[in-house]
């Protein structure tokens, strides 16, 4: 295999596509993950001479742009430099860091997309101790809300299938040397022992007026210029605790900047994907975030026809010709466009976007389970440290999202925690550095044995026991504990990107490639550019950059995974006349279907709502 | 290749759908006329309870199907043996999955649960475990918490043991989760009168003030909520836990109301412009009790909260002109 060192794939971790039934003969299973070349299939030894689409580099955005071209029709060869999946979205083994590290810090590229990768692996790792491979890291962690665009093209597209997926419940506001869970719900609200009255009915209003804050413009209006905390400080006479959860542990918002709207649709988002698939906003992907999606959509593409090679360099491309030539002397003939990651650019290439903008990251794996972090039945968690929480009096907010062994990113007893900001400079580092230590601080505090559990619990009025994590906190914040924190690996870096610190997701961010004049000598005229992750924690941004891109190559984002996969249903088995057996995937969106099925209205009787 | 749309796919999937569905028409239509033939023949034997059934899988809202049924289940009651009853529960519950809100459905299940062999007790606890599932999925489904009751009272009949204070956490429980659950406090009202009927409250003043804690935390939470003014409302004054109180503390609770009403008013009126209605309307119940049951001598303010109703609730103009009257 190519790569030897890599992790069980998508594929592979489920069982095989025959599986003996219960007479003996092969039966197939009912869902197959598609195989992928330089995986589970061998690459293809030669590629096609002429295709639609050319793509270099198989992170998230190009890859979901290749299924979305693919499956349109277009003929797409999609390559990468790499011989992972992924790019600059992928996930990766400890050993695979390790190259990855030194292949930046060899890298003397005039245009930088990472700088001071800085790895540090515990020699219990080369003991033996623990796998490299059982440890998935992503490059650039994100979550998934359960109400965005990503979610609904990963279900359109039933690339969803292919992955698994667990939810996320758990936010904490590092706030006083403490972590405040999240009250966010109304049940939340109505339980809370601890709010005073009057926040709870300020708080339920203002939940209330977010869900639909766009028609009141009576109440937002007149803050629509000023920053958001002013307004819930004037308008909701919420107080700082609130107003911090609110603006970032809800909105995820990085700084205090964030203007009255772009703050309430930040906002929305998270209350709007609350409930959707349960009692949690958050969702994430098993085994890795973002490689296994950019992976999940590749074997999409494949399946659409799209053809796979790593370890393949793109050299230059001639627009005159329309001529792409690769590093091994192939060439390919590209009726459309070129794309390409800015990491995957050809050399001398004189039209990549300036990476404007930083986001410093430290990724650790630590010895503790972290359990104490999660709810019942999860692996995950997020935590954020707001503006001046930190002791370097932290301009930006640090977001950290922390992933447990459920999550299948790490052995047992071990937990990955993601740190991020968007804080340019030393200042960055420096703001990691000190939410790092008291991230270790408070799990040792957690993690020691509790003297007296009594004052700890308190019975509500209800006889309800009620658990105070923040006293459980307090208490112990004086108590220096004998225990350390273990890493197993830490790793800081520094990411570019073309992507500025967004609130909302527009769809000028992602427009790169405004010149339209070649530079004489380039070997990347003509070359369509991408755009890297940024530091926003969600995936929101990739959808909006793919259908971008897709625009430009299609003419319209109209047919972007409009997919009718009703032809590929198996016939149910089921020969009973039920009311409730037609197939409601039938029920077509446009208006002239529409119109075809009002002249019958009689039939929808096992509509009725319940 | 670009720009080519699946929309003729669409439209002739369309065409093969409605003709399958015209095709489900004539078959429900002939199954119809069928059953309802054999019902006026009065045909009971198991060809004529299998074209019931088939029926109904199409059609449960078909009552009189349901009634027909029944009237063969009786008329065959003696060969049939428990595995057929345990069949008819699964039977309704199937259709209960699909349709949770057809009367017939639950009807005819309270029916088997009732002509079940010895009806034991072991299966209305089943029951009351399968209520809590599908309150569970949908908590305001009144058809379930009508059940509930209906399964608890069976059970307490059966088992001699009495289920109110287990039934009344359970209501905090659908409260805590939704606090615009009405069913969930009208049954907390039904349970506290049974309670207090059959002398199960042992420190009645706690329970009150605890009662009255829950109800004001609820009131903070979310005054735009009916059902917590409402189940206020009869709090203090259609229960009987007023009379476990002295009228000095039935007073001082009223007037902490009052207060606490007036602040949550003010904060509406700051907010909005608007004075919240649930408010004046509870303050107009608590001055009628103020002054019409403890006789207590206060200046009224019920004219001014009717003039301002009239104003900000116009569809019940005539009602508050009404009250005025009364005055």
């Amino acid at each position: 295999m190519l790569n030897a060192e890599r992790r069980p794939s998508m594929a592979e971790r489920r069982p095989s596509f025959f599986s003996p039934g219960p007479d003996g003969s092969l039966q197939s299973t009912s869902l197959v993950v598609p195989h992928l070349a330089g995986i589970e299939d061998p690459l293809p030894e030669t590629t096609p001479e002429q295709v639609d689409v050319l793509i270099a580099g198989t992170g998230l955005i190009e890859s979901i742009l290749s299924a979305s071209l693919a499956w349109q029709g277009s003929t797409v060869l999609h390559i990468d430099s790499n011989n992972y999946y992924g790019d600059t979205w992928a996930t990766m083994t400890i050993d695979q860091l390790k190259n990855w590290t030194n292949q930046v810090n060899e890298d003397s590229d005039e245009t930088r997309f990472y700088k001071d990768a800085r790895l540090y692996v515990s020699g219990l790792v080369a003991q033996g101790k623990f796998k490299s491979k059982n440890f998935g890291i992503d490059l650039s962690p994100k979550i998934l809300f359960a109400q965005s665009d990503l979610l609904s093209v990963l279900i359109k597209s039933r690339v969803h299938q292919y992955l698994e997926f667990q939810s996320l419940s758990n936010f904490h506001t590092f706030e006083n040397d403490n972590f405040e869970r999240l009250t966010n719900s109304k049940q939340e609200i109505f339980t809370d022992q601890t709010l005073p009255l009057m926040t709870k009915r300020n708080l339920m209003r203002f939940i209330k007026f977010v869900l639909e804050w766009e028609k009141s413009t009576d109440i937002w209006k007149p803050y629509a210029e000023q920053p958001l905390a002013s307004f819930l400080v004037d308008k909701f006479k919420l107080e700082k605790p609130q107003v911090f959860e609110l603006i970032f542990s809800i909105g995820m918002c990085r700084n205090l900047d964030t203007k009255t709207p772009e703050g309430l649709a930040r906002i929305r988002r998270f209350l709007t994907s609350f409930d959707v698939y349960g009692p949690f906003p958050v969702l994430y992907s098993k085994y890795g975030g973002p490689g296994e999606l950019s992976q999940g959509f590749c074997r999409s593409a494949a399946v659409a026809g799209a053809t796979y090679k790593l370890n393949h360099k793109l050299v230059s491309y001639d627009p005159n010709s329309q001529t792409a030539v690769f590093e091994d002397g192939s060439r390919v003939r590209v009726t459309e466009k070129v794309v390409a990651s800015p990491t995957q650019h050809p050399q001398n290439g004189g039209n990549i976007p300036p990476q404007k903008y930083e986001v410093h990251r430290l990724t650790c794996v630590v010895e503790k389970d972290c359990s104490q972090w999660f709810s019942e039945g999860e692996s995950a968690a997020m935590v954020v440290f707001p503006p001046d929480s930190l002791k370097t009096g932290n301009v930006e907010a640090v977001q950290v999202v922390i992933l447990g062994s459920g999550a299948e990113v790490c052995e047992p007893g071990t937990c990955v925690w993601y740190f991020s900001t968007t804080q340019a400079g030393p200042r960055g580092d420096l703001d990691l550095d000190a939410a790092l230590e008291a991230m270790i601080n408070s799990i040792l505090r957690e993690s020691s044995d509790i003297p007296n559990e009594d004052e700890l619990v308190q019975i509500n009025s209800n006889g309800v026991p009620l658990v105070n994590s923040v006293k459980l906190g307090q208490s112990f914040k004086e108590l220096i504990s004998k225990e350390r924190v273990n890493f197993i690996m830490k790793l800081y870096y520094t990411q570019y990107t073309s992507t500025p610190p967004f609130d909302i997701v527009t769809p000028d961010l992602f427009d790169l490639n405004k010149s339209k004049e070649f530079i004489p000598g380039a070997s990347d005229n003509g070359i369509l550019y991408t755009s890297l992750p940024s530091g926003e924690v969600s995936y929101d941004e990739v959808i909006t950059a793919a259908k971008f891109l897709y625009e430009k190559i299609v003419g319209s984002d109209d047919d972007f995974f409009d997919l009718d996969f009703e032809n590929d249903e198996p016939d149910l088995k089921n020969t009973n006349k039920t009311i409730n057996s037609y197939d409601e995937s039938a029920i077509a969106d446009d208006e002239e279907d529409i119109q075809m099925m009002d002249s019958e209205p009689v039939e929808f009787a096992g509509e009725m709502e319940i | 290749m670009h720009g080519v749309t699946r929309r003729e796919w669409t439209k002739e999937l369309l065409r093969k759908k409605r003709e399958k569905e015209r095709q489900e028409i004539l078959d429900y239509r002939e199954l119809s006329d069928e059953v309802l033939e054999l019902k006026n023949k009065r045909v009971a034997n198991k060809d004529s309870l299998l074209k019931t059934t088939q029926l109904l899988n199409i059609n449960p809202e078909f009552n009189t199907i349901w009634n027909y049924r029944r009237e063969i289940i009786k008329l065959l009651a003696p060969s049939l043996d428990q595995t057929f009853w345990d069949g008819e529960l699964a039977f309704t519950m199937d259709k209960l999955k699909v349709r949770p809100k057809v009367y017939w459905i639950w009807n005819h299940r309270v029916w088997c649960l009732e002509h079940y062999p010895n009806s034991p007790l072991k299966i209305w606890l089943k029951e009351l475990a399968i209520v809590g599932k599908l309150l569970e999925m949908d908590a305001r489904n009144f058809h379930g918490w009508h059940y509930r009751r209906y399964i608890v009272s069976t059970v307490e009949r059966l088992s001699g043991n009495c289920l109110n204070s287990q039934e009344f956490e359970y209501t905090t429980a659908k409260i805590n989760q939704n606090i615009s659950n009405f069913s969930a406090w009208f049954q907390r009202t039904n349970i506290i009168e049974h309670m207090l009927a059959r002398d199960q409250i042992a420190d009645k003043e706690s329970f009150i003030d605890d009662e009255f804690q829950y109800i004001k935390n609820a009131m903070f939470t979310d005054a735009e909520d009916q059902s917590v003014w409402t189940y206020l409302i009869w709090f203090i004054k259609e229960s009987a836990l007023k009379e476990h109180m002295t009228s000095e503390k039935y007073s001082s609770m009223l007037k902490e109301l009052t207060e606490i009403i007036e602040l949550i008013n003010d904060d509406d009126i700051s907010f909005s412009g608007k004075d919240n209605i649930w408010c004046l309307k509870t303050l107009l119940v608590i001055e009628f009790i103020q002054k019409d049951i403890l006789k207590e001598d206060i200046k009224s303010k019920s004219r001014e909260y009717l003039d301002k109703l009239i104003i900000i609730d116009p569809l019940r103009k005539n009602r508050y002109l009404y009250q005025i009257r009364a005055l």
